[in-house]
Order: C-alpha cells, then sequence, then structure tokens
C-alpha cells in the first residue's frame, strides 16, 4: 500500500505549484537573491531625513542599481540556507594540505569585534589610537621572535601579497647597493603557484630548480647559478617544510649556496605550524620569509580571505620594508614612522590588515611559547599518525618510519594501486564528500597525489574516524569502483560541470 | 592554552602506532645545529578570560568613531552597518570554510560571491566583476596592469586627484615594470577633459580616474573616458565609491571599461584600515585576463544549477610565471559582508543612503561657508565629502574639534595624506549616520576659529 506521505498529487489546479517532499538527503537549489526580490520590501529602513534636501543636478544622476527587495526574515533565510550548504572547519573535518585549516578559537573574533578595534579610522592620530598601536608593535615583536629575524611588516594582505612585498624589498636592496642586475629568483619545481606569479610581478625572472625525491636539488641549485651567472641570482625562494611535506636538512648548506653567491634565501612560511618554536627561520639561513597568519596564527579562512601575509627580515633588509611602520617610542609610547627614506613605498592604502592581526596576537598570546612548540609538535604528530595508518593502502612516496624517515604538519600519498583499479582521484576526493570530510588538495605538488593536512587542533578521535572512512573508501573500490564515478551522492550538489562552466561562463545573474 | 586536544596517553598511543620513540624523533630531519633549544621570547600563555582582560584593555586605549563623532573619510566611511550582516557574516559555515575549490562542498559560498558579483556589476554598470581583492589601492593596480596587458603599450595617465596611497602603491606595483607614470593635473581640483587629450599620446595604454575624486568632487567621468576613447585601444578606468554608484552616474555609464574601488562603506568595519575589499568590474572583453577569483554558474550530473570556480587557467595555481596576477586568496568573508549588505539596503535602501549622504553633506557645507573665513576650496560638485579652506591650521581646529569628541575631518596637507593641499585646508566627510545635531556641534567649534 503506498504511502499517504509519498502520494504526489498528478495535477495541480491552474495557478499552484506541485511540491515535492523532500526525501532524506534531498536538498533543493536555493534560488539567487534575486529571483526572491518582491518590489516594495524593505530588510532595513533609515531614519527621516533631519536636513533640507540640497539641490541634485539631474545630469550627475545615474540609472537606480537593480539590487534586490527582500524583507529582513527572508535574507536571514537566504544566507542561512547557503550556508548550510557549505563544508567548514566548524562542521567538518578539512585537512585540505598546505591551508592548515585548524580551529578559530572565538575569542579572537571577539576582540576583532570590540569597538575600541573595530570602529577606528585608518587617518586618526597617533595619540588616539594608543591601545591599537601598542597591539600592532607587540604583533610585531612576537612575529619577529618566532622567526628568529629582525624586523617585521605588518603590511601585506595575504601570502602572496607578503611574496610580492618581500621580493620589491629583496630588489631594492640590490638596487641600492649597486647590483640591479639580480633579477633572477631560483623557486623549486614543487613551489607554490603564487611565487614564480610573484616574481613576474617584480619583474623578476622565475627559474625552476629541479627536487629530487621531494628535496631540492642542490646540484641543480648550483648548476643554475652557474649557467645564468651568481651576479645575477636574486634569491631563492623555498618553502620549509616543502610541499611534500617534508622538512629539508639540506637548508643551511642551501643558505649557504646562495650567499656565497651574493644572493638571499627567501623563505615561504606557509608551512610554520610545523616548526613553531622547533627552530627558526633566521636559524637556518633565511633573510626574508612571510608568514600566513590564516594557516599559522588561526584566524579564519573566511571563505577565501582576509588573510595576513607579515613579512620579516635581517637587519640589512629592514630599510627597505614598506612604510609606515609601527615604532615605540623612547617613552614607551607607538607611534607609526613614515620617515623611510630607503622603503619601497606602500603596496597597499592604509597600514594593515589590522582586524586580522588582532586575531593573531589573540591566538600567540593565548598559545605561549610553550604552547606555539606544542602547536607544531601535535600538528607533525597528528600527520604521522594518520599517515602510519594508512600508508599501507594508499601509497607514500616521502613516507617510511621504518627508514626513521617521517613526515612533517602534512603528507602526500599517490594512491597508485587504487587508481589502477578504475577509479580517478577526483573520485576519490568527490566520495569522501559523501562522509562529510572535506577533500584534501589535489594533483599538487604531484600529479594525481592528495596531500592531507590535519593540522594541531583535531581530536585523535576525528583522526581515527579519517583513518576508517579512507579504509572504507578503499574497500568500495575494490568492490564496485564505477559506483564512485557517480559520487558525492549525499552532497547539496551532485558533481559540478566545471568544463560547461569554463567553455560558456555565465558569471553574473541576468534574470 | 594551545586549543590542541590530544592527551598524554592519546599521544603515546599514536606514537606507537607511527612506530616512533618519541615526539622528538619526528623532528629529526631538523639538525641539530639548528634546532632551537630555547624558549621563545613571549608572554606566558594566557586564558580566556585573561585574554578577555588584557584585550579590551588594549581596545579601550583608543578612541574613535565609536566614542567620538566622525567627519573622517579620505578612503574610509563610517556608514551605518545593519546588525544582520554581523549576525550572518559570523556564522561558522562562512567564517571557518576556504576557498571554494571543491564545489560541491562549497555551493554556499559559491552561489554568494556569484550573487555578489551579479551586484558588482549592476553597482558599477559594467558587465562582469570578480569575486573581490585586497582591498581599493590593490584593486586600481591589479586594473593598470590589466590594461597594461591588454593593449601592450606603457604609459598611465592617472589623475593627480586619486587618492595619495592608491598612486602610491601604482608607483610600487609600477616600478620594476615597463609601466611609465603621469600624473594629470588637475584645474580646480578635477581633471579636464581637454587635459586628458592632452596628454594622450600613441603609447598611452589606460586613463585612470577617480570619482569623487580626494576632494569629494564629482569628476567629469564622460568627458575624460570620452576623450580617452578617442583614441583606439586606450582602456578607461573608473575608481569609484560603490555608495556614490547607488546615486550618482556610474562607471558604465559613463563609458568606462574597467571600474575599480574601495568596498569598505559596504558593512566593512572601519578596523584601522583593514581588512578591506577591492571590487574589480570590467567589460565583458576583458572576462580571461580578469585577476582574482571568478565563480561561474554551471550545472550538476542530475542538471540543477550549481556553482563553480571558473577560467582557472588565468590563475597561480595552474600557470605560475604567466598568471594575470599572483592573487590567491581574495577577501572571501569581506564581499560576504558587502553582498549582504546590498542585499539587505536592496534598491531602494542604498540609493536613499546615498541621498541622504549627499543633502546632510551639503548642508553642512552650507553652514560652514556661512561662517566668516570658511569657503569651499572648490566649485565643483560634490558627494559626501568636501574640502573647506579654514582661517586657521587644519590641524588647530582638529584639535579643538577633540576636546569636543568630534572628528573634525582630515588636514590633507599632513603626512597621512601625502601633503595635498595647504595648512588650512580641511576635509570632512558625511555619511546618513550624522544627525543635524552633530553637524550644528561641528559648526560651533569651527565657528571658535572665525577671524
Amino acid at each position: 500500500m503506498t504511502s499517504v506521505m509519498k502520494t504526489r498529487p498528478k495535477k495541480t489546479r491552474a495557478g499552484t505549484r506541485s511540491i515535492r517532499p523532500l526525501a532524506r538527503g534531498d536538498r533543493p537549489v536555493e534560488p539567487v537573491i534575486f529571483e526572491k526580490s518582491v518590489p516594495g520590501q524593505r530588510a532595513v529602513d533609515l531614519p527621516p531625513l533631519d536636513v533640507p534636501r540640497a539641490d541634485l543636478p539631474p545630469e550627475l544622476i545615474g540609472a537606480p542599481v537593480e539590487l534586490p527587495e527582500v524583507g529582513q526574515h527572508d535574507v536571514m533565510t537566504h544566507y542561512t540556507h547557503l550556508s548550510q550548504r557549505n563544508f567548514s572547519v566548524d562542521g567538518n573535518f578539512y585537512p585540505l594540505g598546505s591551508c592548515t585549516m585548524k580551529h578559530n578559537p572565538r575569542i579572537n573574533e571577539w576582540a576583532a569585534a570590540l569597538d575600541g578595534f573595530a570602529q577606528l579610522h585608518p587617518l586618526q592620530d597617533d595619540e588616539q589610537i594608543q591601545g591599537a598601536l601598542r597591539l600592532l608593535y607587540e604583533t610585531r615583536c612576537f612575529l619577529q621572535e618566532i622567526a628568529g629575524l629582525d624586523e617585521v611588516s605588518l603590511q601585506p594582505a595575504a601570502g602572496a601579497h607578503g611574496e610580492y612585498t618581500a621580493l620589491k624589498v629583496i630588489r631594492a636592496y640590490f638596487k641600492d647597493i649597486g647590483q640591479p642586475q639580480r633579477h633572477i629568483v631560483l623557486v623549486p619545481d614543487s613551489a607554490h603557484g603564487t611565487n614564480p606569479a610573484s616574481c613576474t610581478m617584480c619583474a623578476c625572472h622565475a627559474v625552476t630548480v629541479k627536487t629530487a625525491d621531494g628535496y631540492t636539488d642542490l646540484d641543480d641549485l648550483r648548476r643554475l647559478i652557474n649557467e645564468h651567472g651568481a651576479n645575477t641570482i636574486a634569491a631563492f625562494m623555498i618553502t620549509n617544510p616543502n610541499t611534500a611535506g617534508l622538512f629539508d636538512a639540506k637548508i643551511c648548506e642551501a643558505a649557504d649556496i646562495m650567499h656565497d653567491a651574493g644572493a638571499l634565501l627567501y623563505l615561504d612560511g606557509a608551512n610554520m605550524n610545523a616548526i613553531l618554536g622547533k627552530t627558526r627561520p633566521g636559524e637556518f639561513g633565511a633573510d626574508v620569509m612571510h608568514f600566513n597568519t590564516h594557516k599559522t596564527f588561526s584566524t579564519p579562512h573566511g571563505c577565501g580571505g582576509p588573510g595576513a601575509g607579515p613579512i620579516a627580515v635581517g637587519d640589512k633588509l629592514a630599510p627597505y620594508l614598506p612604510a609606515p611602520q609601527v615604532m615605540m617610542a623612547e617613552d614607551g609610547s607607538f607611534y607609526f614612522d613614515r620617515d623611510r627614506p630607503k622603503s619601497i613605498g606602500k603596496v597597499r592604502s592604509f597600514s594593515s590588515q589590522f582586524g586580522v592581526l588582532v586575531r593573531c596576537w589573540a591566538y600567540i598570546a593565548a598559545c605561549g611559547p610553550d604552547g606555539l612548540r606544542n602547536v607544531a609538535e601535535k600538528a607533525v604528530l597528528s600527520a604521522n599518525y594518520l599517515a602510519a595508518r594508512l600508508c599501507h593502502v594508499y601509497e607514500m612516496p616521502y613516507f617510511d618510519p621504518q627508514k626513521g624517515r617521517f613526515c612533517a604538519h602534512e603528507f602526500v600519498t599517490v594512491p597508485k594501486g587504487l587508481l589502477g583499479k578504475g577509479v580517478s582521484l577526483n573520485d576519490i576526493a568527490k566520495r569522501m564528500i559523501d562522509y562529510d570530510i572535506h577533500p584534501p588538495t589535489m594533483h599538487w605538488p604531484l600529479r594525481d597525489c592528495l596531500m592531507v593536512e590535519p593540522t594541531d587542533t583535531e581530536s585523535k578521535r576525528t583522526l581515527d574516524h579519517f583513518v576508517d572512512v579512507m579504509l572504507q573508501i578503499a574497500q568500495e573500490i575494490e568492490r564496485d569502483p564505477k559506483a564512485l564515478a557517480e559520487a558525492p551522492t549525499d552532497a547539496p550538489i551532485r558533481r559540478a560541470d566545471e568544463v560547461a562552466a569554463a567553455r560558456n561562463p555565465v558569471l553574473v545573474w541576468d534574470g | 592554552m594551545d586549543y590542541t586536544q590530544i592527551t598524554p596517553d592519546e599521544q603515546s598511543a599514536m606514537l606507537e602506532a607511527i612506530g616512533a620513540e618519541g615526539i622528538e624523533q619526528l623532528f629529526n630531519a631538523i639538525p641539530q645545529q639548528i634546532r632551537f633549544n630555547d624558549t621563545l621570547d613571549l608572554p606566558p600563555a594566557m586564558s580566556e578570560l585573561q585574554l578577555k582582560r588584557e584585550l579590551a584593555e588594549m581596545a579601550a586605549h583608543n578612541h574613535g568613531p565609536h566614542d567620538m563623532v566622525c567627519f573622517m573619510g579620505g578612503g574610509a566611511y563610517d556608514h551605518f552597518c545593519p546588525v544582520l550582516i554581523d549576525q550572518l557574516a559570523g556564522r561558522g559555515e562562512f567564517l571557518t570554510a576556504y576557498t571554494p575549490y571543491q564545489a560541491e562542498a562549497s555551493q554556499g559560498s559559491l552561489q554568494a560571491f556569484f550573487e555578489f558579483q551579479t551586484q558588482v556589476a549592476r553597482l558599477t554598470g559594467l558587465d562582469i566583476a570578480n569575486a573581490s581583492l585586497y582591498e581599493g589601492a590593490t584593486a586600481v593596480a591589479e586594473a593598470v596592469l590589466m590594461a597594461l596587458q591588454h593593449c601592450g603599450k606603457q604609459r598611465v595617465l592617472v589623475a593627480s586627484t586619486l587618492h595619495p596611497d592608491y598612486r602610491a602603491v601604482l608607483r610600487t606595483y609600477l616600478q620594476d615594470l615597463p609601466g611609465d607614470l603621469v600624473e594629470l593635473p588637475a584645474d580646480g581640483g578635477r581633471i579636464a577633459a581637454q587635459t586628458v587629450r592632452r596628454e594622450l599620446d600613441d603609447e598611452a595604454a589606460c586613463v585612470v580616474i577617480q570619482s569623487p575624486n580626494i576632494w569629494g568632487l564629482i569628476e567629469d567621468w564622460d568627458g575624460c573616458f570620452g576623450a580617452a576613447h578617442e583614441r583606439d585601444g586606450v582602456c578607461a578606468i573608473a575608481v569609484f565609491n560603490p555608495i556614490a554608484c547607488a546615486l550618482l552616474r556610474k562607471p558604465g555609464e559613463c563609458s568606462a571599461d574597467i571600474a575599480a574601488g574601495e568596498g569598505q562603506p559596504l558593512g566593512v568595519p572601519l578596523s584601522l584600515g583593514g581588512p578591506y575589499l577591492g571590487l574589480f568590474a570590467a567589460a565583458d572583453q576583458f572576462m580571461r585576463k580578469m585577476p582574482g577569483r571568478l565563480i561561474g554558474r554551471t550545472t550538476d550530473a542530475e542538471g540543477r544549477a550549481a556553482y563553480c570556480l571558473t577560467l582557472q587557467t588565468r590563475e597561480q595555481h595552474i600557470r605560475g610565471a604567466k598568471a594575470t596576477s599572483n592573487i590567491c586568496t581574495n577577501q572571501g568573508l569581506l564581499a560576504l559582508r558587502a553582498t549582504m549588505f546590498m542585499t539587505v539596503m536592496g534598491k531602494h535602501g542604498l540609493r536613499e543612503m546615498a541621498q541622504q549622504c549627499y543633502h546632510k553633506a551639503h548642508y553642512l557645507a552650507e553652514q560652514i561657508t556661512a561662517l566668516d573665513g570658511y569657503a569651499l576650496k572648490f566649485d565643483g560638485p560634490f558627494f559626501d565629502e568636501f574640502c573647506i579652506t579654514c582661517p586657521k591650521p587644519a590641524t588647530q581646529i582638529i584639535e579643538a574639534a577633540k576636546r569636543r569628541r568630534i572628528l573634525a575631518g582630515i588636514a590633507p596637507h599632513g603626512r597621512r595624506m601625502g601633503r595635498i593641499g595647504d595648512e588650512n585646508d580641511l576635509l570632512i566627510a558625511v555619511t546618513e549616520q550624522r544627525t543635524k545635531h552633530e553637524m550644528d556641534a561641528l559648526v560651533e567649534v569651527l565657528e571658535e576659529f572665525v577671524t
């Protein structure tokens, strides 16, 4: 007998729509906000104008902007529904390699939203914002200490922007010491894509250095320096631990090679989470580095930003840092120093991602020196634990604990055995979504690899669950590899057609 | 506390599973000579209670628009922000997600960004928009880089009335690249179409004009961009204020090819200058040269509407050194705030907000110029910000106003503004938040300086 609940009207009266009850896991498409617009609806109003109206010449007036007209409650439901269609660190395990998706403490959000921080105009006098300047100055000092370098600039808006700023500083330094011809930046073939792209924006020429077995090939580094001429090399830009999840023990040798060539060592600090308090870039020869506060220091990723990308440099590069710089005066007060004649200038308007740096300060202050070291230990422990429990099914080219070869805070797997059974890497990744797990970074730095970074804040229980899921997916592949091509089957949408999206781009709603 | 959750017992079990003797063994790749065996010289860990005290204390040492009346602008404005925005944008599903690489796990942010792109395109009157850039100045720099790449020429004509920070950032960005910056002189605080015409030559790549400009004046975009387009291939770049676009003629209505601007007025806190939001829109022809993330509408395997990152071959993670920009992160959460803000204010609300700014600014200007010794510095039309010449140095007036808990405005002669203007100039911004009472209080302060 058919249940009443499942019967559907075959015909509807004119003017009504047939609405199907939702099955379990069935999530209907959310109409775009413009489709919900009803002329005359308002979500908020403004107080009446309390001054006389002024003349507004008609030739200055533009056509109305066709923004949606929606009542307050429908605005709430629209964005609430959209939020429910997202995976997030709050709701899901999110082991996106290289992105350090750790827990975002809410005390940080509370702090950044304090009126005394959130409601400050960027052009106010220093004396009115002493608390904010103190916070910025202390953040500077914290980061200098963590880097083991002499001076930090808080101006860059994101990691890639930090790279850009640092490369400009390097250029300015070499110009100033009479070596403007140094324009070549050596970048490993496993580097973040931002590295060579940042070089291009600074008119530097990025030259690729080979990696072998996950590490920089120092012979290739030497060869390239000889080939191009030592006096054309500006810097070697290295991520350490690198993108293969390995700490490159030859980093000091690489630094010596660069310094012998009169060039600099640039550390991409994307993976600082693995070495906090264990070693410092300044100790292993870095002349300059950038931080990603949204990776290492728990500032939220916010669907793609805002981040902050402070850079740290040694003394000889400090004069070239962007202006203004936050300083402490002899009387203990704080000020913005704009008098920096050798500075590269500004790389953004005003002074910094202040609101992000408030969160960064709160995180470092919460952890303290021992806590930061513990963060690195737990991040590395968690990654090694996952790797150890999965490596017999998911092959890992660089992980071999028997031989004392461990990973840092993340590992890469190239699951050749599973891929040989008729599934694609994408199938595996999309299947993870059905288990409420955000897929890891894919196809980078190796083809057909997954890069898994569990971070320091996950519980053992979550890590064990992840292992169980990954092993179960492997069993599913053994049983019926073709079934995975359907994944995800229990997500807000089935697989999105990205090829069609690029072939015929629809970037705006034209309804 | 450090927010980790693994207990010592669990750590032992995990080390055993790994086959490691202790935690230090996992760090064996770090050579002994570079190990940091000391303790970082940082303050000891704080509990949440201590943090709250310490942070509240630091916040209490700041004064600003929260406890003073703000007439400061100069690229950052004290606009109303509905409470709804904080509530919705604070949802963990938005706050703690990342760039939507995995479409099926990110439909919420993807759809919101698609709606944002649509709103920004409509606001600017242009065909397409991206999912945001860092902030206004870098958005303008990216627009110029795109124009240079588009037309393969080198001269960049920039209005001298563009925000001094934006011009400074442009100088930094163009310094090592083949691009020559030429500043267009102003006449009466604005750029004349004739000036654009005079400076154009065969090497000109683009013309950059901000309206309202640094003096708050509404520029003649029609005339200037019309002049630019008299030469083939020259890109017209409009630097815009999103609130002004809700009332005044938009970049697209004035034949701009690219529009870039600061999105802070759209529900983003002042927050001492950041994080802010770069807005970026352009004509269709620039689609494949755009910097930053682009979201496209597509379908899923069942034919339902779906959204995904698209045209990624422009981007650094695919193309490396040949990417259109090095940008990786956008300002996702702030783009979300802006899109929620535009939805909440709506078609009529945003226009009304702009109208109130206009009428209030003109009321205040009228009251001030009625005082002896005060006059508008320029005659041109203005929106919500204007410059007056005072009988005394602006810094003296600003100091006097502070004692009455008023932030009277900005001294453009000061270092923070790149020393544009004269000592007696005072730049005043008026948003819809300012009341007649507050404006009259400012006028009283100024009256004390009447000679």
